[in-house]
């Protein structure tokens, strides 16, 4: 094909990928580097609500001519970014500028050092949830998605329509739903701690690490395997019957079939799977805020939400997402290399 | 579909029909002189703002178009909208008072103190409902909410315990009924789940303490104090009695707690106070009594915080500004009230108390504060609810937690130019 024509098929899906993918990146990173605030004041207000009237000392924004309140931007370059990471000078670019508060001021530097450290740990240890719930999940996801479709394409066809309905279930359901039902099982007076309690075990899910830990795997496990399921299953309707045909009369027990014919037929599936899974399970998210709100076990992406509602801070939020673009390019990028390499053969 | 079954169909649509204009109860008939347009109003969704939403759809007339957004993202879509620098894409929005804070100080309500002149003997206003900042009207207030004191009277009557004043007298009634009311392993239940919830819990107990969350005349921080490190270490007595999952409790779980008569007391928001009654999820209908939340020391104040929900206009409004107030009006009048009586604790002089609403009362007439208004306050509560699970795990000392979020606190409150 002539470089101008292949240019020509192209040329809208590039545009379009551009406009919404490249650009909205370009811009979140364009944020990250950036700190705007609005102007403060200090005042001393009258306020009356239903409860009565008082004095409150506040701060109040300084209006410009137009009514509209006077912001300041500047550029902070990467701060953001060592920030979210716990690393660096630890005073942003703002507080940098500014000069030492007045009274207490030795007190700060120590609290700096302190919250630094908390800060890193704090963005390590999502770190490393999120990546012990992305590993943990995928080959469970992988696996129990295989045997149930190779269970459903073994059942008797007429079984396999209410069978399909019922496994795509827990991938239908909204993820916060799913989440809540989930933590409504292992909550006090749930379901499975009155199960374990009638053997005399006395289990709190939400209580230590571990279990908190294990729960949300369990849900991301449950969530997943659907989409494994339906994909690798469209992918056994296509496993050529000939090969399989011509196994059998070579002697290959179901067993060999399986894992000589049926398995490297669908390699790319389950590449593809892992591709998509791994991509959503480092930004998980629902299970976390809806079954423990964050204890023992932050996210990564759960940080980012609440730099956004907590600090109400969109720039360093911006670094954080750009950050989790990022580790989610990081984790690709073996698997990306593969298929490449495998299409360059190809 | 044969036959019979479409003729049922045609008559229970028919008697739907014919049901229909009763069953819309919400009226709107004040109106004076709307201008066409329409009008896009945003809250959260509970049950006395889902009342008065269908009050103000009601309102759609003529060539008027009322419309009502419930999102759990109201705080979030409030401050998008009231911050653009065109027309807000919402004439109006139902927020509660840490919102109405933020908004305030960046300037972004506009003032109807004209218009609540112009209204005040149609609509009755009453003064109590008129949220001021310096003289000018900002937003009309219709309910109030506050934590207080959940207990189970029926235990408390068996045993012969006093309902508890102090926090200290909070854990000596707990360690009785925990060693005397079997089925109570869990007497105390509150929302010490990580972030928001624990984060308010201990601003309960700070204020009650007699702490300042700031120095004086500044956005500095002065929480990581005295009565921080009290507070810190009676939450963590309390979590003696209560569930290991409490990390994880919210307002739902606490709720759920009560009602499977598995904790016996706690300080927990008014606006769950019917549910203990509702005969589909509660174990222990009538068995539950409201006081004011114990104070943190004795002869102090009732360790909780007083909270109003109401409406404001942006500045940035573009429908007629008449018109979007008489929709509001319209919305928290007496009428409105008299119909959801039940639903919530209204501001309205109208309002006939039930007892779900007195623990509020009995916390107000305690003494209890006003939640904050500053706008950093939200930065240094955020902060706080990080550290919480580090505290209670006993992961961190109470001292170094807060210095902790103290610092974190200066960074975010200088990012967004509270600290110079």
């Amino acid at each position: 094909m002539k470089i101008a024509s292949f240019a020509r098929f192209v040329a809208p899906s590039a545009a379009l990928m551009l406009l919404l993918m490249a650009l909205p990146l370009a811009m979140t990173f364009y944020l990250s580097v950036r700190n705007c605030a609005l102007q403060m004041e200090m005042v001393t207000v009258s306020e009356s609500t239903p409860f009565g009237t008082r004095e409150v000392t506040t701060q109040r924004a300084v209006l410009g001519p137009d009514g509209r309140a006077l912001t300041t931007c500047r550029f902070v370059g990467l701060d953001y970014f060592r920030t979210v990471l716990g690393l660096g000078s630890g005073a942003s670019a703002a507080s940098a500028a500014a000069p030492p508060e007045a009274s207490g001021a030795g007190a700060v530097p120590d609290n700096a050092a302190q919250a630094r450290q908390q800060r890193s740990t704090e963005f390590i240890g999502a770190l490393r949830f999120t990546l012990l719930y992305t590993f943990a999940t995928t080959p469970f996801v992988l696996l129990i998605g295989f045997v149930l479709a190779l269970a459903v394409h073994h059942v008797s066809r007429r079984w396999q329509g209410p069978y399909i309905s019922a496994t795509l279930l827990p991938f239908i359901i909204t993820p916060v739903v799913g989440a809540l039902a989930i933590k409504w099982l292992f909550r006090d007076n749930g379901f499975v701690p009155y199960l374990l309690s009638q053997f005399g075990i006395s289990m709190f899910w939400m209580a230590q690490a571990w279990s908190a830990q294990l729960l949300i795997i369990l849900y991301g496990i449950w969530h997943v395997v659907p989409f494994a399921f339906i994909v690798l299953y469209a992918g056994l309707q296509s496993v050529p019957q000939d090969s399989l045909e011509a196994a059998r009369i070579d002697g290959a027990s179901a067993w060999q079939r399986l894992i000589y014919v049926t398995i490297p037929h669908l390699a790319p599936l389950f590449v593809f799977v892992t591709l998509i899974h791994l991509m959503d399970a480092y930004r998980v998210f629902e299970p976390v805020v809806v079954l423990t709100q964050g204890a023992f076990t932050t996210s990564v992406q759960v940080l980012t939400y609440y730099t956004l509602l907590d600090e109400q801070n969109p720039y360093k939020a911006s670094a954080a997402a750009v950050l989790t673009t990022a580790g989610i390019a990081v984790l690709l990028l073996p698997l990306l290399i593969k298929t490449w390499k495998e299409h360059r053969r190809g | 579909m044969n036959r019979p079954t479409l003729r049922r169909a045609v008559l229970a649509s028919a008697t739907l029909l014919a049901l229909a204009p009763a069953l819309s109860l919400a009226k709107c008939e004040k109106l004076s002189q709307p201008k066409a347009g329409e009008i896009n109003i945003v809250g959260n969704s509970f049950p006395a703002l889902q009342h008065i939403a269908k009050e103000m759809e009601s309102c759609s007339q003529g060539g008027l178009k009322v419309q009502f957004k419930m999102t759990p993202r109201a705080r979030e879509e409030t401050e998008q909208a009231f911050a653009s620098a065109g027309r807000s894409p919402f004439d109006a929005a139902v927020v509660s008072m840490g919102v109405f804070a933020n908004l305030d100080s960046r300037g972004q309500i506009q003032p109807m103190t004209d218009l609540v002149d112009k209204y005040r003997a149609k609509y009755k206003l009453e003064d109590s409902m008129l949220v001021r900042v310096n003289g000018q009207v900002m937003a009309v207030a219709f309910m109030q909410n506050a934590q207080n004191l959940f207990y189970r009277k029926d235990l408390f009557d068996k045993h012969g315990l006093k309902v508890p004043t102090t926090y200290a007298e909070m854990l000596a009634t707990a360690k009785t009924l925990k060693e005397k009311e079997p089925g109570i392993e869990f007497p105390i239940a509150q929302t010490f789940a990580k972030g928001w919830d624990s984060a308010t819990e201990f601003a309960n107990l700070f204020a009650g303490f007699g702490g300042r969350f700031f120095k004086p005349g500044s956005a500095q921080p002065d929480f990581n104090s005295d009565a921080g490190v009290k507070a810190f270490e009676t939450m963590k007595a309390m979590t003696a009695y209560m569930t290991p999952n409490f990390l994880a409790s919210n307002s739902d779980d606490v709720m759920n707690q009560f009602q499977q008569g598995k904790a016996a007391m706690g300080v927990l928001w008014a606006s769950r106070a019917s549910r203990m009654d509702d005969p589909a999820a509660s174990k222990i209908v009538g068995k539950m009594a409201f006081a004011a939340a114990p104070a943190a020391v004795a002869g102090g104040p009732s360790a909780t915080h007083l909270w109003w929900d109401g409406v404001v206009m942006p500045k940035n409004l573009g429908a007629d500004r008449d018109t979007v107030f008489q929709v509001l009006m319209e919305a928290l009048d007496e009428e409105t009230v008299a119909r959801g009586n039940d639903l919530t604790i209204w501001v309205r002089s109208s309002y006939k108390p039930t007892r779900f609403g007195t623990g509020v009362a009995a916390s107000a007439k305690a003494g209890a504060p006003i939640w904050p208004s500053q706008p950093f306050f939200s930065l240094a509560h955020g902060e706080i609810g990080k550290v919480i699970p580090d505290v209670l795990t006993g992961a961190m000392s109470p001292k170094a937690a807060l210095d902790a979020a103290a610092a974190a606190y200066v960074k975010a409150a200088t990012d967004k130019g509270f600290i110079k």
